[in-house]
């Protein structure tokens, strides 16, 4: 007998989200995997999205809503898989599901706990800018709507104290302290990974100054410092400061060399925080140091004209030699120009756009999924032909980030061919 | 005015103009090319105009009035109820006003009018009179009307108020213009704007050749003229219209008769929703209302019909004035259309009729004009006096 | 008859009860009991979407026999579905119910109770007088045909056609030309990894022309379609003899007509003839295909040759894409055929957006090909002039000059998207209906754009696109299933309507067509998607979108003015 009617999804971004509606559509049964306590993946970090600047939060909660209410998708935040057996039609997997310690269905997301929990923490989804307590949201507008326990930080979880205060405050009796992580099993027919990506570690860069100077910023970093549900409620201030930036020096491509890739997508990304500065602040200058611009689509060149235009932003077009260095407050952006003369800027804020590189757990899924990586390190497609979506084990398949990087547009396309993939080898196995 | 070099012809006037021209119109009857003249006629009482489908050319000579001093039904509309249902393969010439003109276009985009074998004739327009002059006056009217014409004087201030303040008072998408602002007045310019005027202007027997730059040259300065004016007009229609109350103020003696509407050219709904049953309340609405006011005033909702019928037709208004002449209690209810009619069509860069393959608003939908329209409101708002 | 309308506050806990005095709001909307046939019941209730709350609203619906229904709780965007989900399980039509906000919309936002309560209760009354107005609506359900057209032979169309027939769904492919593959069949190799192409493509061509579930119709092109997913009608015409026209029942359509390329020979900066040594990379492309070398027109391999990218790309205004990647794999090929030919590739911004292509671009480099950034280029035959980004001005002979030309949309764009009744995007390629989120989709349900015909793009990215609306119509036309249109759709109002087409202008779904007997719009409902952009434009009144009548917005709002 095979398990062709139940399929498993790991990740809950937007390819995830895509495949598990048109897998739940035709009839399928769909076991939805994430890592993190709310699903949305990297898209719902970006205010607006290129290149219609349309609010990312508006275009992506009807997804979001719809994923956790139809009936057919089951889906299990804190989760991770650990094992992958058997084969196409008869996958056996494990899940580890951590206990949220809110019920999802008695909780109606009022946030009434979060106040008195006396743990404060700093807030990962939100790079880092803001803060969180252990019982939590990531962001305002998180789905679920429903808050987690930080187990290893709560005082009473971890036994450092004796403490109730969520408990307390909540009136629906939703809060249970005594749940307990789960290991669940699976049997599913396919299997899709989307588990999306990361970014370029720019630390690693020291003549960026990332890291060393407060005022130089990782591109998603500046994304939520933008965003009006993130830690300044869209307040641009400078890092440790109240000061609004007056120049600002965007940089692309930082990490592309060391990956060997163009990433296809940051130049969007810069242009799009250029519009984002010059709308929101007015009066700032705005300085973009490229090599290449790269603005596949229809759309894009008209973008990136548009902005230019907009935001009067200076291109220049040499990447070499680039050194940031800070006094007094102001930073220096050194580089050679395109004739090849020293030049440099004075700004008082530094945006970096990192590559995009596969996901932490790439690897260990790919151990875990029995596929291989690309040269770079992404889940890897089957070798030869023209494959798109299929993994050279049977019934895995890849859709989004995890693949390579993308823009949204080619991730939903990604995910909704793999869903076609997917039910033409489950259907093969019945007929 | 327009940029394109346009081409036109002249003819010796003879015996006035009204002569000249019923002439010009009666050989274009009788050529090939057109069957019928759709031109205004006095009504046998001698105190109006009729508009009458004429196919016999004597009856051109002796009765048309092509250049009526008043406009008791607007051109526009005479023409839709003749071509509303299509016009078969029937040529029309119909003589109007450049406001019937543009009230013709603008239905034609409506698709209630069809423009397929229809002939537009239109001249510079000093003006219309009111149409009260002419019922109590007939005979000096008419001749005030003609000295007008023959003095070329288009800055009377006899004319109907909106016709004193009309920059478009010259040639518009009409296929033929007569060029009543030439400086020569021993002759009459007629003027092709498309092709169909060109082959009208044949079918006359004119040649036409001539560059009218004496003429343009005359409508611009008129134009600058009617410009000043304008603004000048709606610096005091301005506080008749903005803000509630005095909108309400410039309305409070209507009486609800809905004249204006049935004047109004554009205005061409098979029923209008005000007049339906569904814009009717139950009456425990209006005692609740008389009960927490005081009293309220019936029929209800007198301003609100104004204000409905601003917001669905002043993108197309042509600000003829035809709802000033049909009010029977003298609001200058033309005045508030065309000064709101001027600030809504400058939101989307239209002008009502003024060029026929223009779309509508309605059908367009430009990326900035919303943005547009939010910058006209901001400073529309902080230009606002200070008033309760 | 009797109207018994329920009320039912939510608490949600202390979200609405300690912000809004509900007591005040009972007490209010029960005092509108003033009509004779007009029986209200208002109750306030702990949590209504939960599971007891559910239960709840059952109970009272039927044992008050509930003739309408109000809830006063948080957003619809929460919870609207959920009680539609309640009605439905009982004898209440749920478009006799409306959902109140008085959460976000008072609670939450109003520090005042006095005032938040004020807000409250004129929202419900507005909501009770709005829901009185409120008609019944039923939903109707339609039978559905899976089999698909696919317009266009290229690789986007085979690879569409085979996907929907692997699932056994009928195809039939109308290709204008009398042969299958399009330009990709030309190809020797193709991108990413410089896999051998012909094979795959002409494995594919083969296995469309002999399978079962695929009808292929050569020379043949759309003449007019109607209808709406799951039940479209088209008519296609035979390009030979006009005579021949087939009928095809269908409940699906993907467009895959793809490309055509820029013409360089009209660009101001680029002059040469049919003599000039001088070629668009699609026809290098073909000459390798075609003898396996290349060569210039008297036959000598090319000592030296120049590569142009971006040709008419400012023309256009969008970048194609691929032709970057597509210029490389042909330098590639002059260094292959001969080690020691010169090879210039003369750019000015390089577009090398997947994960392979950078790779591939050292390689090369490293083989000697020489890239030169530039600000402007021009051509007269074969002798180039350019000016670097430092402004430094150069000029070179070379024995062969390749040019990358633009991607644009193939001839005979804008006449299928009008028979078709699907826009065009500004550049003249198809509109799809969301850029990002539902790329393969069009504001039309049920026809899909593909490949190249949507925008220029790669093969791989083509493949899945092909395979991205395949997977669409498999999920949303499954054979044996009917679907229920949207019940919420615009109608013309006959008395009111004047003809003036403006409807059918603003109607993005092509859901208005015109009844030239009577001069009047008519709404065809199952194509309809309740959007209401017609009944705003509507110049005469005479459009009304069932469940947002003007009667039940006029009445809502006037009771919640008050």
């Amino acid at each position: 007998m095979s398990f062709s009617n139940q399929v498993l999804v790991i990740g809950a971004g937007i390819a995830g989200m895509e495949a598990s509606l048109m897998l739940a559509k035709s009839g399928k049964k769909v076991f939805l995997v994430e890592k993190l306590s709310l699903i949305g993946g990297n898209v719902i970090k970006n205010e607006e999205s290129f290149p219609n600047l349309e609010c990312s939060t508006c275009m992506v909660a009807p997804i979001q809503q719809a994923v956790l209410q139809d009936p057919n998708i089951e889906t299990m935040t804190l989760s991770t898989v650990e094992k992958i057996d058997g084969d196409v039609g008869h996958f056996e997997v494990s899940v580890l599901k951590k206990a949220r310690y809110a019920s999802m269905t008695d909780c109606i997301g009022c946030g009434m706990c979060y106040e008195p929990c006396p743990v404060s923490l700093s807030n990962e989804w939100e790079e880092n800018l803001g803060e969180k307590k252990a019982i939590y949201v990531p962001t305002a507008g998180s789905l679920p709507n429903v808050p987690a326990i930080e187990a290893e930080h709560c005082l009473q979880l971890s036994g450092k104290k004796e403490c109730n205060a969520c408990v307390e405050a909540c009136m629906f009796g939703a809060i249970d302290l005594s749940e307990t992580d789960e290991q669940m099993q699976l049997e599913v027919g396919a299997i899709l990974l989307a588990t999306g990506s990361d970014l370029f570690d720019v630390s690693q860069l020291t003549q960026f100054g990332y890291g060393k100077y407060p005022s130089v910023y990782t591109s998603i970093e500046f994304e939520r410092l933008f965003a009006s549900n993130g830690p300044t409620l869209g307040e641009i201030k400078i890092r440790n400061s109240d000061r609004q930036p007056k120049a600002v020096a965007m940089i692309h491509c930082v990490g592309r060399e060391e990956q060997g890739y163009c990433s296809g997508v940051c130049c969007m990304v810069s242009l799009k925080h250029a519009h984002f500065l010059k709308h929101k602040l007015g009066d700032v200058k705005l300085f973009n140091l490229y090599t290449d611009f790269c603005v596949p689509d229809k759309t894009h060149q008209k973008f990136q004209k548009n902005i230019i235009e907009e935001t009067q932003s200076i291109f220049h077009t040499s990447m070499k030699d680039i050194k940031v260095t800070e006094a007094d407050s102001v930073l220096n952006v050194a580089y050679i120009d395109a004739k090849g003369k020293e030049a440099s800027l004075n700004v008082d804020m530094v945006i970096l756009a990192p590559a995009i590189i596969p996901g932490k757990d790439t690897e260990v899924l790919s151990r875990i999924a029995g596929i291989e990586t690309t040269e770079i390190g992404f889940l890897g497609l089957k070798s030869g032909g023209l494959s798109t979506v299929e993994t050279a084990r049977e019934g895995v398949f890849l859709a989004g980030c995890a693949e390579g990087p993308k823009d949204v547009q080619s991730s939903v396309t990604q995910a909704e061919s793999a869903v076609g993939g997917m039910l033409a080898r489950l259907s093969s196995l019945t007929s | 005015m327009s940029t394109d070099s346009k081409s036109g012809g002249r003819i010796p006037i003879e015996n006035g103009i009204e002569q000249t021209l019923r002439k010009v119109l009666k050989e274009s009857l009788k050529s090939d090319l057109i069957d019928a003249l759709l031109l205004p006629v006095k009504v046998p009482s001698g105190d109006s105009y009729a508009w009458i489908l004429m196919q016999d050319p004597a009856l051109v000579e002796e009765e048309a009035s092509p250049m009526a001093a008043v406009m008791p039904v607007q051109g526009a509309k005479a023409l839709k109820s003749l071509t509303r249902k299509g016009n078969g393969s029937l040529r029309v010439a119909a003589m109007m006003r450049p406001c019937e003109v543009r009230g013709t276009i603008e239905l034609s985009k409506l698709n209630q009018i069809n423009l397929d074998n229809v002939t537009l004739i239109s001249y510079d327009c000093p003006g219309a009179l009111p149409l009260s002059d002419m019922s109590d006056a007939p005979q000096d009217t008419e001749e005030a009307f003609m000295g007008l014409l023959s003095e070329r004087n288009f800055e009377s201030t006899a004319v109907k108020p909106v016709c004193q303040f009309c920059t478009e008072f010259s040639m518009g998408a009409a296929d033929v213009h007569i060029g009543m602002a030439d400086p020569d007045t021993s002759q009459l310019l007629l003027i092709s704007g498309s092709e169909k005027g060109t082959a009208f202007l044949s079918a006359t027997g004119l040649k036409v050749d001539e560059e009218p730059s004496a003429w343009e040259k005359q409508t611009d300065s008129i134009q600058k003229k009617r410009i000043q004016q304008m603004d000048k007009a709606f610096q005091t229609i301005q506080p008749m219209v903005e803000g509630f109350d005095n909108l309400a103020d410039t309305f409070s003696n209507c009486i609800g008769c809905h004249n204006c509407q049935s004047a109004c050219p554009i205005c061409y709904c098979r029923q209008c929703y005000s007049d339906s049953k569904e814009s009717s309340l139950e009456s425990a609405y209006y005692l609740d209302k008389a009960e927490k006011r005081g009293g309220i005033s019936l029929p209800h909702d007198r301003l609100m019909f104004h204000v409905g019928r601003l917001s669905h037709m002043s993108l197309s208004c042509v600000s003829c004035g035809q709802c000033t002449d049909a009010c029977p209690v003298s609001i200058p209810v033309a005045k508030v259309f065309s000064y709101v009619a001027a600030q809504t069509q400058q939101a989307f860069e239209y002008k009502a009729g003024k060029t026929a393959g223009e779309a509508i608003p309605l059908k367009e939908y430009k990326e900035d004009e919303l943005k547009k329209i939010h910058e006209m409101t901001k400073s529309a708002e902080s230009q606002e006096s200070p008033h309760e | 008859m009797k109207k018994k309308v329920g009320i039912y506050i939510c608490q949600c806990g202390p979200n609405i009860a300690d912000n809004v005095d509900i007591d005040k709001i009972i007490e209010s909307v029960s005092a509108f009991n003033d009509a004779d046939d007009l029986e209200i019941v208002a109750k306030p209730y702990g949590l209504l979407c939960s599971g007891e709350g559910k239960d709840y609203l059952k109970q009272e619906i039927e044992e008050n026999g509930l003739t309408h229904l109000v809830i006063g709780a948080c957003s619809p965007r929460d919870h609207n579905n959920t009680f539609i989900g309640v009605c439905k399980e009982t004898s209440l039509n749920p478009y006799l119910y409306k959902l109140i906000n008085i959460r976000e919309h008072c609670a939450w936002i109003i520090h005042d109770k006095d005032k938040a309560t004020e807000k409250a209760i004129q929202y419900i009354r507005g909501g009770l007088r709005r829901v009185l107005y409120q008609s019944e609506l039923f939903e109707n359900k339609l039978d559905t045909n899976p089999d698909v057209l696919v317009i266009g032979g290229g690789i986007a169309g085979i690879e569409a056609a085979l996907s929907l027939a692997d699932a056994d769904r009928q195809v039939f492919l109308i290709e204008k030309t009398d042969r299958l593959g399009g330009k990709a069949a030309t190809f020797k190799t193709v991108l990413p990894k410089q896999q051998d192409a012909v094979e795959a493509i002409q494995l594919k061509i083969q296995t469309v022309q002999d399978h079962p579930h695929i009808q292929v119709m050569l020379n043949t092109r759309l003449d007019r379609i109607i209808g709406f997913l799951g039940n479209f009608e088209a008519e296609v015409r035979s390009i030979d003899d006009a005579e021949k026209m087939t009928e095809l029942k269908i409940g699906a359509m993907v467009v895959a007509s793809g490309f055509s390329l820029y013409d360089a020979s009209t660009h101001p900066d680029f002059i040469f003839s049919g003599d000039d040594e001088v070629y668009t990379a699609l026809q290098i492309e073909q000459m390798i295909a075609e003898k396996n070398q290349v060569t210039t027109r008297s036959g000598k391999a090319p000592k030296s040759v120049a590569m142009i990218h971006c040709v008419g790309r400012e023309e256009v205004g969008y970048c194609s894409q691929i032709c970057c990647n597509a210029m490389i794999k042909l330098a590639a090929r002059f260094k292959t055929q001969s080690p020691d030919t010169t090879v210039k590739v003369f750019f000015r911004d390089l577009c090398l957006p997947h994960q392979d292509d950078q790779a591939f671009y050292n390689e090369i480099k490293a083989q000697g090909v020489e890239f030169v950034r530039v600000n402007r280029i021009a051509t007269e035959g074969s002798q180039i002039k350019f000016t670097t980004m430092d402004e430094n001005e150069g000029s070179e002979l070379f024995d062969m000059v390749v040019l990358a030309p633009a991607m644009i949309p193939a001839d005979g764009t804008p006449d299928l998207a009008t028979k078709l009744g699907i826009s065009l995007h500004e550049t003249g390629f198809f509109q799809e209906a969301h850029q990002a989120i539902n790329p393969v989709a069009t504001a039309t349900d049920g026809i899909f754009i593909v490949g190249t015909a949507h925008g220029p793009r790669g093969i791989q990215a083509t493949l899945l696109q092909a395979q991205a609306a395949a997977s669409k119509i498999r999920v949303q036309l499954i054979p044996g299933e009917q679907i229920v249109p949207e019940v919420r759709v615009s109608e013309t109002l006959e008395a009111f309507c004047m003809g003036c087409k403006t409807c059918l202008e603003v109607c993005h779904y092509g859901a208005i067509v015109f009844d030239e007997d009577k001069g009047i719009s008519v709404v065809k409902e199952a194509v309809c998607r309740g959007c209401g952009n017609c009944v705003g434009s509507c110049p005469s009144g005479a459009i009304q979108l069932k469940h947002f009548t003007n009667p039940q917005l006029y009445q809502e709002m006037i009771e919640a003015v008050q």
